[in-house]
């Protein structure tokens, strides 16, 4: 028997019963690139009958190994190959049927979500992809479990301006067609620059080229534990100490969902993929990554500092995360989502964190602007520009960035929109008067920047 | 490559009295619809006809290969001796027979208790137990059973698999 201290014991049993660890998605990936069919009906129904196939005894096999371990696994996902991808055969123009079969095989094997209504468009479209983009309004509109995704831009390839141009009309479009629920569509639609092929988390989820038949990817969360941590610690450590806890609570955290992960695959008879290592907040009281912002020490998330504390946070748990486990991928670190993270709901209703400091700190935190609410009346342009800018963020800095934004139909700056569950509360942010039309009606792409010629 | 999937298509396309398909292929409800409104029997290679628990999913080429290597985490081996072991903690308002209580009931469930240590602190006792699981019985009915003990003015006690102590405290 390997003794473990009292302390140790007592620190797991903290860790779950009182700050909230869980482990927060085991992600079945689904390859779906021999469902590609002539005829859509085809492929639809090929579709949905692997999903049905591969995925019938997830939620089983997740509910049992929470039960076996006696830890939490919360959600339970399934990515697929870029639906893009697998429509090309059938020629069609409205790929809303195969978002209803994702959205019918989720349903019949009990999962929260399936993410993989996705396209790859950095340099350019294929006839697949603009249908997909076309179709992306409508498809979320007519489903409750799908999420969608595009790749608009990568270090490697530059920016596909058209495709930022094409998606803020989609995302316009998308909260125009859910406008009754606050245009709750747009929370299930991300764009992202260098998209992470092995995202276990939605909105971004999905398989991409390079990837196994079948794998699972598991993501585990814990804010509440490392703000728990950084709080014992108190407000006289030195940063080094700061890091090296966070460090410290990320490598158990890892290794929580290493060991998930490996025995979801075991019962599965499929690959363990990666743990994805991601602070990612809850509405929950003390699951806040603003929280812990506010005790590593700034007055309030949005206040001067913030990104410095933000760095030093997302690097030390990807540090914890990486000695923890050799699989440590998908996007690690720490997310930001506004109306998901209680401290940061508060601080945009107190006028102290804005849409401009939003975008710095996305520099530095592991994915992009997300879950942020804008006016209904916001312009094409405006969203164009907000989308370029983010995605010229990730693009120079050799980072995955990504934005997840909602125009709610009939508010404006300052009012509040209620999506109710893990998606939480919004304030709608002011994103300015001056815009960018110039810019908006130039077409091409931005060429790769230097750092991306790495041959 | 055997056939992938046989689609409603495919067996109109078939026509004819049977269509044999091979262990792994995905039969779509579609195609089970189309077959039995058109008499058509949808068999395996081995002869029975095809049901859905009979194809196992096919998880690639590789998918077994990546179960057996995944080792890169060096987990710390149990005791050789022991079986199934589990954590056990409660913690809770003191009384007279609180320990009594669980350990009785961890014996009943099967429990050979390894290790044990209390600590009472101002009125409040917090125990851990180590226990080991005799063969046959679960860790799910140790689990359920000792968590529904105590009570909100009583003791709360929470069960975990040693497995988790293991990989989060051991390199």
């Amino acid at each position: 028997m390997a003794p473990f201290t009292d302390r140790e014991i007592l620190e797991t049993v903290r860790m779950i019963e009182l700050e909230t660890l869980d482990i927060r998605t085991t992600t079945l990936g689904i390859n779906l690139l021999d469902c590609a069919d002539p005829d859509l009906e085809s492929t639809c129904e090929k579709v949905y009958a692997k999903i049905v196939h591969h995925a019938g005894g997830l939620v089983e096999v997740a509910d049992s190994i929470s039960t076996d371990l006696g830890i939490p696994i919360v959600n339970k996902r399934i990515a697929v190959t870029p639906i893009a991808w697998i429509a090309g055969p059938s020629g069609a123009e409205d790929l809303v049927p195969l978002a209803r079969a994702l959205d019918a095989a989720a349903k019949a094997v009990g999962v929260d979500f399936i993410g993989g209504f996705t396209a790859y468009v950095e340099k350019g479209f294929t006839r697949a992809d603009k249908a997909l983009f076309d179709s992306i309004p409508a498809a979320l509109a007519a489903t409750d479990h799908v999420c969608s995704s595009v790749a608009l831009g990568s270090t490697r390839a530059g920016i596909n301006m058209d495709a930022v141009s094409d998606f803020a009309q989609v995302v316009l479009d998308t909260a125009a067609l859910t406008a009754d629920e606050g245009g709750l569509g747009c929370a299930k639609l991300v764009c992202f620059c260098n998209a992470v092929q092995d995202n276990p988390f939605v909105a971004g989820a999905h398989i991409g080229a390079g990837e196994p038949e079948t794998v699972v990817n598991v993501g585990v969360s814990g804010p509440g534990v490392v703000r728990s941590a950084i709080e014992r610690l108190g407000p006289d450590a030195d940063l080094l100490s700061v890091a090296e806890v966070v460090k410290r609570t990320a490598f158990k955290v890892t290794r929580m969902g290493e060991l998930v992960g490996r025995e979801a695959a075991q019962r599965l008879g499929t690959r363990f993929g990666i743990v994805d290592v991601s602070l990612a907040p809850t509405p929950a009281v003390g699951d806040s990554v603003s929280d812990i912002l506010e005790l590593i020490g700034v007055d309030r998330t949005g206040s001067p500092g913030t990104t410095a504390a933000l760095a030093l946070l997302t690097d030390a748990v990807k540090k914890g995360g990486a000695m923890a486990s050799s699989s440590v991928g998908g996007l690690s670190g720490a997310f930001i989502p506004v109306s998901e993270d209680a401290g940061m709901i508060r601080a945009v209703q107190d006028g102290i964190l804005s849409l401009a400091k939003l975008e710095a700190m996305t520099s530095v935190c592991s994915v992009g602007l997300d879950m942020v609410a804008v006016p209904g009346d916001t312009s094409a342009a405006t969203l164009y520009g907000i989308i370029a800018d983010e995605m010229a963020i990730g693009m120079v800095n050799q980072k995955t960035t990504a934005v997840r934004i909602i125009p709610v139909p009939g508010k404006g700056p300052g009012e509040t929109v209620e999506w109710g569950g893990l998606l939480g509360t919004a304030i709608v942010q002011d994103p300015g008067r001056a815009s960018c039309a110039v810019l908006h009606s130039r077409r091409g792409r931005v060429p790769a920047p230097l750092q991306g010629y790495k041959n | 490559m055997a056939r992938r999937f046989l689609t409603a298509e495919d067996v109109r396309r078939a026509g004819g009295p049977e269509v044999v398909v091979d262990e792994h292929t995905v039969v779509t409800p579609h195609a089970l619809e189309a077959a039995q409104a058109a008499g058509i029997a949808i068999r395996t290679s081995s002869g029975g006809p095809w049901t859905a628990s009979s194809s196992a999913p096919d998880r690639g080429p590789d998918a077994a290969g990546g179960a057996q290597r995944t080792a890169p985490l060096p987990e710390p081996p149990a005791d050789p001796g022991v079986g199934t072991a589990a954590v056990v903690t409660a913690v809770g308002r003191n009384r007279p027979g609180v320990l009594s209580e669980i350990t009785g009931a961890v014996a009943e469930l099967g429990g050979n208790i390894h290790d044990v240590s209390q600590k009472v602190v101002e009125g409040y006792f917090q125990m851990v137990l180590v226990v080991e699981l005799v063969e046959g019985r679960s860790f799910h009915d140790l689990k359920s059973a000792l968590e529904c003990m105590g009570g909100p003015d009583d003791y709360a006690v929470t069960v975990m698999h040693e497995r988790v102590f293991r990989f989060m405290h051991r390199v």
